[in-house]
């Protein structure tokens, strides 16, 4: 029984996979997200400097073109930003700031606002009403300006970035899944598991909860690539991060002031990784909503 | 046939455009005037605009020298008393005549307080106990406390408002619409329109003559690079603190020019001398007592560990002059053999060790990052440096409005009136705006005194007694001479004992399109009067 069960669960993950990957872009999408979330989280060992070690960045070495030798002997394939900091090293280590702060704020912000969806969808009458008036006054504010304020208030580092962008985030996915619950609540199934008088939390979470699930997955994807430009925003903007450990976001920012003297290297590469990254993201989501929504099956 | 027309047209338009456009000069600054009430603050963001409507008993000229402004001429009658000859046939914008009664009024508006001004100038008018009254119409006499040398180059920092127009109006406000914004100056008010621009209108009756524009705007452009795009794209035709990592590209370039002046703005970094310093720890995050700042020898580790000549070269593209002085060359107090301490990382590494810290220590090192040319980049450069020579240093640098409230008054208060800075170690600036050092011993070095205004730019509350006997002196020597040595004196047993760390004097450049000239300004402003159409 239990094996039979394993069988078919793995069946269904196939399934799952190769209909994932039939789409092209999909699969791309995928290989590349795969590569930079393992270069990112190998950065220390591939990296050739480390960018926020003050000892290994010398100001000597700033502003060198792509494949220039320092004059410690190193070459900087990428060249080097306005601290002399190795871009490719100052990429991968940004890149893991990136991701981490996109993932981590999207699951917390996705595991609160599944909660509160949830019980205002089950709960329904003031409980719901008080819960979706505070969704509503969130999501009436623009999302850089309530970060931009916490930020300001909070202070510098990555773990305040975070907390500033699940404030932003988890009312998106309140909303969301309160409308999916609500739906999958009049079910008929739903209707049964009541008429068995069984616990609410157990019809809540073992019955409705999974079959939110895809949709759930679907914005945490979104969600997650706009967590990382919200947060590539934000250094931009100069708060956020201390400048000695730029994101990605940051090292844009430092490269635009060199911009016009034609160093375009240390604006335009951590660019170019942040878009392929984010495109990636994205396109991995939209495929994920595909293949999820039996509506939209070819 | 319709063709021909059009372009007829616009070739008129074409061949009339320049022609209008001639008489109006558009500069595009960093920093947006944030009021015209010139009695609100001390920016020099805001000092720069109003100083085009309103003007000063005495002016400074390019090298910050005082030369007669509504005031003709001034002279002590004696150790404590001076008396001032206004300007005759001066009128204010609306064409009342300026008397000794707009002088009183002025002064006596910034002495009784302005209710909620941030920084106003009441403090340069209050110092040396000034008492001032009026003779006759075009006489006024200031009596000092005491034998007071520098009168004149304060009154250079106080500008004169109209009695009738800025009697009873409630302060900033009515200036920025324009009611209470008439001044004496070459300009006149036309329009201040906050984050967009501020401009004016030529004053014809102007005693100065022709100040050259129809009109003038000045337009905040606070990005860099979004700075150099609009003078590189004809918006605007001149620009204060193009980036300098682009001058080469300007200079080299022949629609465009560059003047340039050495500043006398001085960057250098605070050090904090208390007992304990919060962002002084050791290895194991714990602060240090004592605080290590308070050797000497840990204080010349962290001067010898910078390399002044790398900041130059390889941030400030050349535009920075590396110095130990306080004040620059050919300014009243500038001490010859106060050369800049050359770069030593050994000579700071056994500095460190003999002072018991082979290790090092751990810093945070504050700063602002939108107020001095590349001062975040600097601020990260100096911490690579530290780090070598074992200073384990972290970077913080914050806006300019967060930076300047904490480094005056961040930490909690010792006793009511008595300002805590927050930082121990931080990265800042001092302009020495009246061309000569007295008050920039007074300010930086003497020790922190909020009744006599001693050592108000002292953000470290470094205290030597030596220093403050010389400094306190050297404010009551008219004689210049004797002033001159008590200053360089006070500057040399200051700097020897590294009570702060000078970085360079920044270098000003403005960047030009082809056709203007301009003569600029030790202080860094930016006048209109100043820019001249070329052929």
């Amino acid at each position: 029984m239990t094996g039979a069960r394993l069988a078919a669960a793995h069946q269904a993950r196939r399934r799952f996979l190769r209909g994932f990957l039939a789409v092209p872009s999909a699969a791309i999408a995928l290989v590349v997200f795969v590569a930079m979330c393992t270069a990112a989280l190998i950065a220390p060992w591939i990296a050739p400097q480390d960018p926020y070690d003050l000892t290994q960045v010398s100001i000597m070495d700033n502003l060198l073109p792509p494949g220039t030798e320092a004059w410690s002997g190193m070459t900087h394939w990428l060249g080097t930003d306005g601290q002399g900091r190795d871009m490719l090293s100052a990429m991968l280590y940004g890149l893991r700031i990136s991701l981490l702060v996109g993932i981590l704020s999207g699951l917390i912000a996705l595991a609160i606002g599944t909660l509160v969806g949830l019980v205002a969808a089950f709960r329904g009458g003031w409980l719901d009403a008080v819960l979706m008036r505070i969704v509503d006054l969130q999501l009436s504010f623009p999302t850089i300006l309530v970060a931009l304020i916490l930020l300001v208030i909070l202070g510098r580092g990555v773990d305040k970035i975070i907390i500033a962008l699940v404030v932003v985030q988890w009312a998106y996915f309140a909303r969301t899944v309160r409308g999916v619950a609500l739906v999958e609540s009049a079910r008929d199934y739903v209707e049964a598991a009541r008429g068995l008088r069984l616990g609410a939390m157990r019809i809540l979470f073992l019955h409705v909860l999974p079959n939110c699930l895809p949709t759930m997955l679907v914005i945490a994807t979104i969600q997650m690539a706009q967590a990382i430009s919200l947060e590539a925003t934000l250094s931009f903007l100069g708060v956020g991060l201390p400048p000695t450990r730029p994101s990605l976001g940051l090292l844009i920012a430092n490269g635009f002031n060199f911009l016009q003297s034609g160093r375009w290297w240390i604006s335009v590469l951590p660019g170019v990784v942040l878009l392929v990254l984010i495109v990636s993201v994205n396109v991995l989501g939209d495929r994920m909503r595909e293949i999820l929504n039996p509506h939209l099956r070819r | 046939m319709i063709r021909l027309a059009l372009a007829l047209v616009t070739s008129a338009m074409l061949a009339a455009a320049p022609a209008l456009a001639q008489n109006v000069l558009t500069i595009g600054v960093r920093s947006e005037a944030a009021t015209l009430d010139p009695h609100w603050t001390q920016l020099s963001a805001d000092l720069q605009v109003q100083e085009h409507i309103f003007e000063h008993l005495v002016d400074l000229d390019s090298a910050s020298q005082p030369v007669p402004g509504l005031a003709v001429s001034w002279a002590p009658l004696s150790d404590t008393l001076w008396e001032f000859k206004l300007r005759e046939g001066v009128t204010w914008h609306d064409g009342t005549p300026f008397t000794a009664d707009d002088v009183i009024f002025s002064f006596d508006r910034l002495a009784a307080g302005i209710a909620g001004a941030p920084a106003s100038p009441a403090f340069t008018l209050a110092k040396g106990g000034k008492v001032w009254t009026r003779v006759d119409d075009l006489t006024v006499h200031i009596t000092t406390n005491g034998p007071y040398p520098t009168v004149a180059e304060d009154l250079a920092m106080v500008p004169i408002v109209a009695r009738h127009a800025a009697e009873g109006v409630t302060p900033s406000v009515d200036f920025n619409s324009g009611k209470a914004a008439i001044g004496t100056g070459p300009f006149m008010f036309e329009e201040f329109s906050p984050g967009n621009r501020v401009s004016v209108v030529k004053n014809p009756g102007w005693w100065g003559g022709d100040p050259g524009w129809d009109r003038v705007v000045f337009r905040p452009v606070g990005q860099d690079a979004a700075r150099l795009a609009a003078l590189l794209n004809g918006d605007v035709d001149l620009i204060d603190y193009p980036p300098t990592v682009d001058l080469p590209q300007i200079e080299a370039n022949p629609n465009f020019r560059v003047s340039t002046i050495p500043s006398d703005r001085l960057i250098y970094v605070i050090l904090s001398y208390r007992h304990q310093e919060a962002y002084i720890k050791d290895a194991a995050g714990n602060t240090i007592f004592p605080n290590p700042i308070r050797d000497w020898r840990v204080r010349r580790a962290m001067s010898l560990g910078i390399d002044r000549a790398a900041i130059r070269d390889r941030i400030m593209g050349g535009a920075s002059e590396p110095t130990r002085n306080i004040v620059p060359p050919g300014f009243f107090g500038y001490v010859d053999e106060l050369q800049p301490d050359a770069y030593d990382p050994d000579e700071a590494k056994r500095l460190l060790a003999a002072a018991g810290y082979p290790d090092g220590f751990s810093i945070t090192f504050q700063g602002p990052n939108d107020r001095y040319i590349n001062d975040a980049r600097i601020i990260e450069a100096i911490a690579q440096m530290w780090t070598r020579i074992g200073i384990r240093t972290e970077v913080d640098t914050m806006p300019r409005n967060i930076y300047f409230s904490e480094l005056i008054r961040g930490a909690p208060e010792t006793f009511p009136g008595f300002d805590m800075p927050k930082f121990s170690v931080a990265l800042t600036g001092w302009g020495t705006v009246a061309g000569e050092a007295t008050y920039t011993v007074s300010g930086t070095l003497e020790t922190y005194n909020a009744a006599t205004g001693g050592g108000n730019g002292n953000f470290g509350r470094y205290s030597n007694v030596y220093v403050d006997a010389l400094s306190i002196r050297a404010k009551q020597t008219i004689d210049r001479d004797a002033r001159l040595a008590l200053l360089k004196e006070a500057t040399r047993i200051g700097m020897e004992d590294y009570a702060y760390i000078p970085i360079h004097f920044q270098v000003n450049k403005w960047a030009m399109r082809a056709g203007l000239e301009h003569s600029p300004r030790t202080n860094e402003r930016t006048l209109a009067w100043e820019v001249r159409r070329v052929q």
